[in-house]
């Protein structure tokens, strides 16, 4: 008798794995998609930047200053701000900025660095720190997560990484 | 062997199956892509039939697996140098998110999720227009089929393991036949490394430094020291893993010593309810199950204890080999032996399913897009 029940169930789930591999296209792919989309998770910081904290309006275009990201104990790389300058069309061929970047009315940072025509020629800036809360930069590039200047679509990423002893 | 009528009977409802997943390729426009999805519709049907017909999986899903595996990356490759004109990723592309998402990477996301709520892993959690592959659609892809195949998944989902099967299937004789069996267990430490290690440092640690594949598919721009030594690893690990050593042993190198998402997979085959079992009134304990098994699934004593190991990812290469009819498809609570045609019809229509299904759609792609390079448009 026992062997019959688990013979039975057996192939009762047999029949229900096909059923599932059926809804895999029309309803489970996405239902499970659907979940992990609202499980609440995002990009890890060091790979997103953090997220958006004020906006500074300009003469046709903005700068986004996002949250201080700060890698977790043994990931690499050390602790940076994004400033996000958006959209690329109306920026002027040269950008010379003092950024407010902690709010507190004074600049901090001093950002200076050409807008060249073509999107594929690399970017490189010079970051001044007006104060001891960040690091100057001589030439950023797309050096690394937390030293960035780089051209993502219409908009130009800034990292720069906060003063050692921050 | 069934008879031609029944081998068309069972062989319907798949084709009916395959029309379905391939209507929207054949409404695509352009001649190209409707030659692309109705060629491919008929070779996994075809496939299928001979399955069915000859009564042997192994050397009908090679054909598909091989196919999957050798004809993904022209069309990954062929994709990326069209979006951005090289199959390097630059930082830029991984700061806005633009990071097609892996499978491979899933075991590694666990920890870090589950401690921060964060995702260690350059992608989008949703689809943007530059990145269709995002995370939520693809862990979705995977689990769901996860449910369906279990360890399977790596003999007719997966489309990195059909490299190395074609690397293996070349050789008419493995030259290195001596394989010590530990080597079975490298994907287990392999996978506790970088699962670890990824927790530890927020980096998906196999894709950064590991994964054998990254040099057919797509890789971090090289612009300093440590991104070239990575890039010299990925295309060395390729090498010997990928193209050598399948050549050398006719054993999935990769998959069967190496590969941690191989490891992770091994786990479902727990809830998958089919499985390959010995029957022990058959037996000769002649060794050719052992030796066909290209990774090293089958061992002495799994066959005393009449089942094959948990990383059997039921290709059916044991069971086409054993001329005893001792190796056996079998559904979970049921006698062993008793209709293991039945179960492998019952597994094969799942796991066939998930292979046109995805696999289908990437060899019909990947066709069309070697079709528009010899013809240009």
């Amino acid at each position: 008798m026992r062997h019959r029940i688990l013979s039975v169930l057996g192939y009762a789930m047999a029949a229900a794995t096909l059923l599932v591999a059926l809804l895999v296209p029309f309803k489970l792919m996405g239902g499970i998609a659907s979940l992990v989309s609202h499980a609440g998770l995002r990009i890890d910081p060091v790979y997103s930047g953090g997220t958006p904290l004020r906006t500074i309006a300009r003469n046709g275009y903005t700068l986004t200053i996002y949250t201080l990201v700060r890698p977790h104990l043994l990931q690499r790389g050390e602790p940076f701000q994004q400033v996000v300058f958006a959209p690329v069309s109306a920026l002027p061929t040269h950008v010379e900025e003092s950024i407010d970047m902690d709010g507190d009315g004074t600049p901090d940072l001093r950002v200076v660095f050409d807008v060249p025509a073509n999107p594929a020629t690399p970017l490189r800036a010079s970051v001044q720190a007006l104060n001891g809360n960040y690091q100057s930069l001589a030439a950023v590039s797309n050096d690394s997560f937390t030293r960035l200047l780089a051209r993502t679509g219409n908009r130009i990423v800034l990292r720069v990484p906060l003063a050692k002893s921050n | 062997m069934c008879g031609v009528g029944r081998s068309i009977l069972f062989t319907l409802p798949m084709a009916l199956w395959t029309l379905l997943m391939f209507t929207p390729g054949l409404l695509k426009p352009g001649r190209v892509e409707h030659a692309a999805a109705a060629l491919t519709a008929a070779f996994t049907v075809g496939l299928f039939f001979c399955m069915i017909r000859t009564g042997q999986t192994y050397r009908w899903r090679r054909i598909f697996f091989v196919a999957l595996g050798w004809l993904f990356p022209v069309g990954f490759i062929a994709a990326l140098i069209g979006l951005r004109g090289s199959m390097s990723i630059p930082l830029e592309r991984m700061v806005s998110g633009d990071t097609p998402f892996c499978f491979m990477v899933t075991p590694m996301l666990i920890i870090p999720a589950a401690l921060t709520r964060t995702v260690v892993f350059p992608g989008s959690i949703l689809p943007t227009p530059s990145n269709p592959h995002s995370i939520a659609a693809m862990i979705g892809l995977w689990l769901a089929m996860t449910l369906v195949l279990g360890k399977a998944w790596c003999a007719y989902g997966c489309f990195f393991g059909g490299i190395e099967e074609g690397f293996a299937a070349m050789a008419k004789r493995p030259r290195l036949r001596k394989l010590d069996e530990r080597l079975r267990l490298i994907p287990w430490a392999v996978l506790l490394a970088v699962v670890l290690l990824s927790a530890a440092i927020f980096e998906p640690v196999y894709c950064m430094w590991l994964c054998p594949f990254k040099a057919v598919t797509e890789f971090p721009a090289v612009r300093d020291l440590q991104t070239a030594i990575q890039f010299g690893v990925f295309v060395l690990l390729f090498a010997g893993l990928v193209v050598v050593l399948p050549f050398l042993t006719k054993k999935r190198t990769q998959c069967g010593f190496f590969c941690p998402f191989g490891a992770f997979q091994s786990l479902f085959n727990k809830i998958n309810i089919f499985e390959i079992r010995f029957d022990h009134n058959k037996c000769t304990d002649c060794g050719v199950c052992r030796a066909s098994c290209p990774t090293m699934a089958i061992t002495a004593e799994s066959v005393g204890q009449g089942q094959a190991l948990m990383n059997c990812m039921k290709c059916g290469a044991c069971v086409d080999s054993c001329r005893k009819g001792a190796a056996v498809w079998h559904i979970k609570g049921t006698a062993v032996g008793l209709r293991p045609e039945r179960a492998r019809l019952l597994f094969l229509y799942g796991a066939w399913a998930m292979a046109t299904m995805f696999g289908g759609s990437v060899i019909a792609n990947s066709l069309a897009t070697m079709i528009h390079f010899v013809l240009p448009r």
